[in-house]
This record gives structure tokens, sequence and C-alpha cells, in this order.
């Protein structure tokens, strides 16, 4: 009984809703704007989470939970699961996605703008500037996660973090 | 016949109340939903007790008054479902059919985005769909 949704409209949808929050709302406060976005990211998490999980036992641990996210919870938002999981047993486990969807057609502008630096300076700034553009398209998808944990009773704090594109890993740490 | 369905929060806050009497006692409908709160919270922290059933979000009957049977469901998000009937002999068949059509709708219910987590449901869908599932339970094995 699943509905359909248009991918590309959903990544329009992201590439609008972050564009909007980073250069209208909050223009020069970008740490403002990421968690405008995390916190949308967290209420959709927490819905979906309730509906994904309507069928199944209840998780009896930690691992249960995390274990539902990297394989169910994935394959209904990308049609994939999680690539590797990993795990200290201390609360932190790391989820790592080969080719996370919503960054698989982000581009690196290659043209450096400031002709007037050196090449290699002007080839880290831009560098620089892109990891920053693209760190905020992930302040949803942690939200997403931080909201679907923490409907399950398992509040933690979730971080993001680029290896090289479109991989991506997301760090998930339990709070005692 | 159903005289009354519960949802709880997982603060042991109630989201959604609703009894189906003709009669003045709500009130004492909604403590007998108080009541079996604990049942719920024993079951849960005893799974021993519960034996084969460990971790299902169907509860099973939680306790028989002398008129009315409680059923109990917990969802994986610590919701509670509640179900307090008057019928004496109930198959639980029918009762997890229930609760799991009651899933559904409360699911349907807490998408939507202008509902905010944790507050109370005021959908009138919500509503209506619950007292249509109300209407329909047991008709299979009565019919």
């Amino acid at each position: 009984m699943g509905r359909e949704v248009s991918e590309s409209c959903v990544e329009s949808l992201l590439t609008e809703m972050v564009s909007s929050y980073c250069n209208q709302f909050y223009a020069n406060k970008p740490e403002l704007a990421a968690r405008r976005i995390e916190a949308i990211g967290y209420d959709v998490g927490h819905r979906l989470s309730e509906r994904y999980t309507m069928e199944r036992p209840r998780f009896s641990d930690h691992l249960e939970a995390i274990k539902f996210i990297c394989k169910d919870f994935w394959s209904e938002l990308f049609k994939k699961q999680i690539d590797n999981l990993k795990t200290n047993h201390r609360g932190t486990f790391v989820l790592q996605d080969n080719r996370f969807r919503w960054l698989s057609r982000m581009s690196i502008d290659p043209s450096p703008e400031n002709t007037g630096l050196s090449q290699d300076s002007s080839v880290a700034l831009a560098e620089n500037k892109a990891t920053q553009a693209t760190n905020m398209y992930l302040y949803f998808p942690c939200g997403i996660i931080r909201g679907a944990l923490s409907n399950l009773g398992i509040p933690c704090a979730v971080s993001a973090d680029i290896s090289n594109l479109p991989a991506c890993s997301f760090v998930v740490r339990i709070k005692a | 016949m159903i005289v009354c369905v519960a949802v709880v929060g997982h603060q042991n806050n109630p989201l959604y109340i609703q009894s189906f009497t003709e009669a003045d006692d709500a009130l004492k409908l909604h403590h007998i939903v108080h009541c079996s709160l604990d049942v719920v919270d024993e079951r849960v922290n005893n799974p021993k007790k519960a034996g084969p059933t460990l971790n299902e979000t169907f509860l099973g009957l939680l306790y028989p008054t002398e008129n009315y049977k409680v059923y109990g469901y917990l969802t994986n998000t610590k919701v509670k479902f509640i179900l307090v009937t008057t019928d004496l002999d109930v198959r639980d068949a029918d009762v997890r059919n229930f609760f799991r059509r009651f899933h559904a709708a409360y699911v349907d219910a807490v998408s939507n985005p202008f509902h905010v987590p944790g507050k109370k449901i005021t959908s009138r869908t919500f509503a209506e769909r619950v007292s249509t599932i109300v209407k329909s339970f047991g008709l299979s094995s009565a019919g």
C-alpha cells in the first residue's frame, strides 16, 4: 500500500529548502540555518519512524534499533541499505553510505574564482567553500536519523562527515 | 461491544480517549484505562512473565474486571493503545486485527504535519475512522 513520491521532487525540495534557509532567512547566521534545517529533519524522522516500525516487534536494545535504521528505514528512504556499520560498543555508531543518494548529484565548481591568489591556495579555498556548502545539505538527513532514534526512545546526537563524494558517514552518539 | 479506546503517550500522557456508551460513565472508563497503565508497565518490565509474546506489540488481555475486559498494545515508540470491551468471549484474532487497524489510523493521524507530537490528537478524521473501526469490531465473528 506504499505511496510513491517523485525522487527528483524530493531532491529539488531539499535543494530549495537549504538555499532558502542559508541565503534568505538566515543569510548571515549559518549556524542558525543549520539548526533550523536539522529541526525539520527531526520532525520528519520522528513521524517516519512511527510509520515504518508499525508491523514489527519492539526493539530490545540499541543495536537492534540502529540496525533497523541501517536496513529497513534506509531502504524505505533511499532504496538501499547502509553499506557499513561500525561501533565501539560504547554508544557510538558510524553508519557509512558509499553512495548517498542526496549527494550523488552534487558537484564542485572546478574553476577557481580568485585569480589574484596563487593556484594552490585558491583551489584550497574553493574546496573549503564547497565542503561548507555540501555540509549544509547533510543537516537534514542527520535530523531524520536523530528524530527516528529519539522516537524509538534513544536520545542521541548525530553528525555527518564527507570523506569523498558521494560517500558519506553519519556518526551517532547515544546519550547515556 | 467496545466501550472505550485510548491512546496514551510514552510519558503516560493521554493523547486520545473516547468512550462509546450512552450512559454517563466516562469517568469510570477513564479510571479503568488509568489502572491498566500500571499493568502495561509491569508486562514490559518483567518480560519473563510475558512468555512467548516477548517484545510483541500486542500485549493481550491486561486484566478482567467484573464487567469489562481490558486489552493493551504497545508500539515501538512506546505509545500505548488501550481497549475496554464488555464482550466476555472475545477472540484474540479480532483484538489483534482491531489494534492493527487502530495503529494504522494513529500513524496516519500523527503523520499530519499540523499535529504536534506529544499533544492530544484533535483530528476529526481520526475520530471518524476510529468509530468506524470500533463499529466493525467483532462483526466477522458474529456474522
